[in-house]
């Protein structure tokens, strides 16, 4: 089976693990640009980071038959330097036009401060006038019912941006229906101890459905792993969905939200 | 040794996650065909509800307590 992580952070973590994902069908990922785990200390450090996501992941994935596509931005918790978050962004458009950037993403809230806001309405305002589409990120834990709340009022009070070419990630039970009742696509990220794991991710498409969501595995430098994709996919087929319906999830649902920029080449295997 | 404050401070997560797990867990049994009646009168899940009083009550031995209830209690045979 084909299959397609939409959220995953290449850039921490080891070839075998790409190794892994070859071995079971991943044949594409998306790669937002992230916080490293610490703070950078200025704007060139993320000019090098935005080089690797560009130039080095798409070749590291290439060797394992991996098409490798990437989101630009300051991500939220960085976001609260608001000086350094302001010269972060203006190395962004100049960089829209390379053939492996889909979007401004993941921006959204960490901590939901009043900087963060305001970074995460500049970068709104960013890719509503470059025509981007937008990955977001939803807080952590007891911030992400506020958090989620607060991003959607924003999206929805913005006439520019189509909700459709916007995904609000890490949905959980409670968040879920705040995301898709405003039109938005959904994430749901397998993530061990802190996010969902593979039974309730499993729950949540069988109880919402499994139109305009994404399942991702937002591996990164933290106990996680391309495996919380596989393992999801495995409990899916385990309780008696077919092969197609999987197909729909775990490949059709991400080609299809992608598929909206036209530099994203994986089509659906399956017609809608 | 690690004093409580530190304890709870590493394992917090971990314990906020198995409380989501099983709450799933009994929705998703609930949510099934025949789940209402399953829920309310099968004695497994009867046990758990006990089981669960006992985590979150006062008292030492809480393990062994829930071991206890999860135990066979029917007389050795003779």
């Amino acid at each position: 089976m084909h299959i397609i992580d939409p959220h995953i952070h290449c850039v921490s973590r080891t070839t075998d693990d790409y190794l892994y994902m070859s071995r079971a069908g991943v044949v594409a990922v998306s790669e937002p640009a992230f916080w490293a785990g610490f703070d950078r200390s200025s704007a060139g450090s993320f000019y090098d980071y935005f080089r690797h996501l560009l130039d080095v992941e798409p070749k590291r994935a290439a060797r394992y038959g991996i098409e490798h596509f990437s989101w630009l931005c300051i991500n939220a918790k960085e976001a609260e330097n608001v000086e350094l978050s302001r010269e972060v962004i203006k190395l962004i458009p100049p960089l829209l036009d390379h053939p492996r950037v889909l979007g401004i993403g993941e921006i959204g809230l960490n901590k939901n401060t009043r900087n963060e806001i305001t970074i995460f309405e500049e970068q709104v305002d960013l890719a509503a006038r470059f025509d981007q589409m937008i990955l977001i990120h939803t807080p952590h834990l007891l911030d992400k019912h506020k958090g989620t709340s607060i991003i959607c009022d924003i999206l929805k009070n913005d006439s520019r941006i189509k909700p459709e070419r916007v995904l609000i990630d890490h949905c959980e039970e409670h968040t879920i229906r705040l995301a898709r009742e405003h039109g938005f696509w959904a994430g749901l990220t397998i993530y061990p101890v802190t996010k969902v794991t593979p039974q309730r991710g499993v729950d949540i498409l069988e109880t919402f459905g499994t139109d305009m969501i994404c399942v991702n595995s937002a591996s990164d430098w933290g106990e996680s792993g391309p495996h919380m994709l596989t393992d999801t996919l495995i409990e899916f087929r385990r309780r008696g969905h077919s092969e197609d319906e999987a197909t729909r999830v775990f490949h059709d649902n991400p080609a299809r939200f992608f598929g909206q920029c036209p530099k994203w080449t994986i089509k659906p295997r399956l017609k809608p | 040794m690690l004093d409580a404050r530190a304890i709870l401070e590493r394992q917090y997560h971990e314990m906020r996650q198995r409380a989501l797990s099983l709450a799933a867990d009994f929705d998703r049994i609930e949510r099934a065909a025949g789940g209402a009646d399953v829920i309310a009168h099968d004695a497994r899940l009867s046990e758990l509800r006990e089981c669960l009083r006992v985590a979150i009550g006062t008292g030492p031995e809480r393990a062994k307590r829930v071991q206890e209830i999860l135990s066979d209690k029917t007389p050795a045979p003779v």
